[in-house]
């Protein structure tokens, strides 16, 4: 059975890149375009890791993280940020919301399943 | 992967991007800007950038970068938009559209003016000028060889309720060479009720052996939560390791981990040698599977996805096919009529109705809002009222008016044309416009709208307008016209549509680039369209274009001439009669009173030189477009058809009263007339006959289509 990563992110060309890196390694990618549609998507769903964008319209992803973080169902599923920000105060911003990984944009696709695998295994 | 399909992907966001940059721009510039705005203008370079990355478009992404610094800044409110921010901004946007263009066309990344935009970033940044550009992807070192490592893992309390198994952590280091010996120092476990199962107590010793270095060792590591701690030294730092790693716990903890190092071997400092498990070829497989691509993936699918991109090219084959099915009803529905079979008729008829059904909704498939060319307009005018120091407001209505897509992209040349007319020749100077009394700012709108059976399009300017005398001077001194021409003001303004004619005096870069409205009138005559001029002078111009709604099929009306069947483009047809016998004219009356007014006769048997002689009873079918009526005279009418337009072949392109053909339902082939044209040549007969009837002297203005150099008839 497949692990299912929810891939959050405003771009549609960054998410077909991920969706399609993610797939080549046996994953199963859902896909959301900001945290207000990702929110949507826990549903009680199995999702065993959340790839996030930070900069997103309507609710970015620090906010995400944030409500993943406490959601009663989802609050043990491993974020990653995957973001161009490299700035250390949304770093530490992150950590407080409990992120897990943080993944700087842009990524070689060994990369970004290597910081998937220390998470979860495929 | 697909990378073509990626790339195709991350293309047309760009420019969709871009767009949506280039439209916040332009609003702020008439009015303040929303954080909602400043978010979104951040996000269109910053998502250029991330993605321009996933691509090693290496230039795109120093470019952007570098916007990204600049609007990061407007963003937070170190900066404020003004006329000079803007206008770096827009140029920006320029630079990074012709980077994508060149990328999307396979050539290199132009430089273009690339240095003098950062130069003119940088300027604005406030010094330290931003952050660095983003961290390359780390090179991987040569992998060392293999050598031994000790590690003492902390893991934090809270690493569970993160999200993190520590085991998956340890899953991930066997990936790089072996653990040879683990153990789990487990004092801090309480035996009681307070024990909380997601909180972790564990805490991990470890001897592992690989290939890395320690960089890539705390690496692994790197996304454990706060409160971790790792210690992790080569084996040959054992002493200051154990030291570091007791130091971090209490007595109990000290304890248990020298228990633990002491099985090892490790503590106290017994013989640290010999005791390493034997080693082994560590090369770990690489765990990573690599399954082919979608297996079957259920594809989650985001809620934004209301729409389905199609090829263009499938459209046009189903529009063909259409076209065909069409015809093929038609047909069955004759031969239907023909056997005298009414329920074989009437099943034809709700075929035909659903067929007419599927024509509609396959064609609405093509239309698309002309918004998606009048979005480039508000850019046009700031840029060409910049550069000629006139303020210029644009207003677009209907936006949403819809028209063919084949149309659309043929329409943004000539409405460009116009509008940098407009503003170049109509709107005054405003020192000008300030003598005669206007409001200094100059307005130009661009407006769309469905009117029977086709698309209006508008573009005006409350500027100078057309003066007919001196258009007409032009005109004279280019030798457009003869200095006896008799010519109606609609004539006049149509001038300046011939080419080699300019009014403007001075020839300014904008409008004078070489083209001049001739070709705007070529386009638009191509899509089977019509130029109208409104001009007033002292008030303003507006240039009308009437454009079918699509190109590919057509509601005609079916006329008979001798024994062949011409179309009439239903939405022309304005009324339908018998002809009047009338006795004196030889029964051919050169015009009609209809209701009160004159409407010239054309005979098509005669204009289109058909053989035959007319029968007792002729029809009048009144054509009309713009404002001019005519009347055909044919011998009969068949009615309504619907016609799929077949273009005719480059060998009959000269020919100026036939716009097309088709093929009928019994196979025989009908000629599209061209409306426009046959309207043109009655109103120039119709005025040179009045100039006759007034003057002993035709005029010389008009012209006569030439359409009897092929028997176009049969």
């Amino acid at each position: 059975m497949a692990k299912t990563i929810l891939v959050v992110d405003d771009s549609t060309s960054l998410r077909l890149v991920v969706k399609m890196t993610l797939e080549g390694a046996g994953y199963h990618v859902i896909e959301a375009a900001d945290g207000q549609q990702a929110l949507a998507l826990l549903d009680g769903r199995k999702i065993h890791l959340v790839l996030s964008d930070l900069n997103m319209p309507v609710m970015n992803g620090l906010s995400l993280l944030a409500q993943i973080k406490q959601h009663p169902d989802y609050r043990f599923t491993p974020v990653i940020m995957l973001t161009t920000e490299t700035a250390e105060h949304l770093r530490q911003q992150g950590r407080e919301c409990g992120s897990c990984a943080w993944v700087v944009k842009p990524f070689e696709p060994p990369q970004l399943l290597d910081a998937i695998a220390r998470l979860i295994l495929p | 992967m697909d990378l073509e399909l990626a790339m195709q992907s991350f293309l047309q966001e760009s420019a969709e991007l871009l767009e949506e940059m280039e439209s916040i721009l332009l609003d702020a510039e008439a009015d303040s800007i929303t954080a909602e705005q400043l978010g979104a203008l951040f996000r269109s370079m910053h998502t250029i950038k991330g993605s321009a990355g996933l691509f090693g478009l290496d230039e795109i992404v120093r470019f952007t970068h570098q916007a990204e610094n600049l609007l990061d800044q407007l963003r937070d409110g170190h900066l404020q938009l003004d006329a000079e921010l803007s206008g770096v901004l827009l140029r920006s946007h320029d630079h990074v559209k012709a980077q994508l263009a060149a990328v999307a066309a396979g050539q290199a990344i132009p430089a273009g003016e690339q240095d003098n935009i950062l130069a003119d970033i940088a300027a604005l940044l406030p010094p330290p000028a931003g952050s660095l550009p983003p961290a390359e992807p780390s090179s991987q070192a040569e992998p060392a060889a293999d050598s031994d490592w000790l590690l003492s893992l902390r893991f934090g309390p809270e690493v569970l309720r993160n999200g993190m198994d520590p085991a998956s952590f340890v899953r991930y280091l066997a990936t790089l060479g072996q653990i040879q010996a683990i153990a789990s120092c487990s004092s801090a476990l309480p035996a009681d009720e307070s024990f909380d199962a997601e909180r972790n107590y564990l805490r991990l010793e470890m001897q592992f052996r690989g290939a890395v270095d320690e960089a890539q060792l705390a690496s692994v590591f790197e996304f454990a939560s706060e409160g971790s701690q790792f210690i992790i030294s080569p084996r040959a730092q054992l002493a200051s390791h154990l030291q570091q790693a007791l130091q971090a716990g209490d007595a109990a903890e000290q304890q248990s981990c020298r228990d633990i190092w002491q099985q090892w071997g490790l503590w106290p400092s017994t013989a640290d040698n010999a005791v390493a498990a034997p080693t082994l070829v560590t090369t770990a497989p690489d765990t990573r599977p690599a399954l082919p691509a979608g297996a079957d993936h259920k594809t989650g699918r985001s809620s934004e996805s209301k729409f389905i991109k199609v090829e263009a090219g499938k459209l046009d084959s189903l529009i063909n096919l259409v076209g065909e099915l069409v015809i093929a009803g038609a047909a069955a529905n004759l031969l239907a009529r023909s056997h005298g079979s009414s329920p074989l008729l009437e099943s034809t008829v709700v075929m035909a109705g659903l067929i007419e059904q599927i024509r509609s909704h396959t064609l609405s498939m093509r239309m698309v809002p002309i918004g998606e060319t009048f979005s480039r307009f508000p850019r046009v005018v700031r840029d060409v009222g910049q550069e000629l120091g006139k303020s210029i407001k644009l207003e677009i209505s209907g936006a949403e008016t819809e028209l063919d897509k084949s149309m659309v992209d043929k329409l943004a040349d000539p409405l460009t044309h116009l509008v940098r007319n407009a503003i170049d020749h109509g709107i005054e100077d405003v020192q000008q416009r300030r003598a005669i009394g206007k409001p200094e700012q100059g307005h130009v709108w661009l407006n769309a709208y469905h009117e029977s059976g086709s698309v209006v399009i508008e573009v005006a300017d409350d500027g100078g307008g057309l003066d007919p005398q001196r258009i007409l001077a032009k005109a004279l001194q280019r030798g457009i016209i003869s200095s006896d021409a008799l010519l109606s003001e609609q004539d006049i303004y149509r001038l300046i549509f011939a080419a080699g004619f300019s009014t403007a005096e001075r020839i300014s870069n904008l409008s004078g680039r070489g083209v001049g409205l001739d070709v705007v009138q070529k386009n638009i005559e191509a899509l089977r369209g019509t130029v109208e001029i409104d001009s007033e002078i002292g008030l303003g111009t507006t240039f009308r274009l009437r454009l079918p709604l699509t190109l590919a099929i057509i509601d005609g009306f079916l006329v008979e001439v001798g024994s062949s069947t011409f179309v009439i483009p239903l939405e022309t047809v304005v009324e339908c009669m018998e002809l009047p016998v009338t006795p004196g004219d030889h029964g051919r009356p050169e015009r009609l009173q209809l209701r009160g007014e004159i409407l010239p006769l054309l005979y098509l048997r005669q204009f289109l030189e058909l053989e035959g002689q007319p029968g007792r009873r002729q029809n009048v079918v009144v054509i009309q477009t713009g404002s001019n009526r005519v009347g055909l005279v044919v011998d009969a009418l068949q009615g309504e058809f619907q016609t799929v337009i077949k273009p005719l072949g480059s060998l009959f392109r000269h020919l100026k009263a036939i716009s097309g053909s088709t093929i009928l339902g019994n196979g025989a082939v009908a000629l599209i007339l061209d409306v426009l044209a046959l309207i043109q040549h009655a109103t120039q007969q119709e005025a040179s006959r009045y100039a006759l009837e007034q003057e002993p002297y035709p005029a010389a203005g008009s012209r006569q289509p030439h359409n009897n150099d092929t028997s176009s008839g049969k």
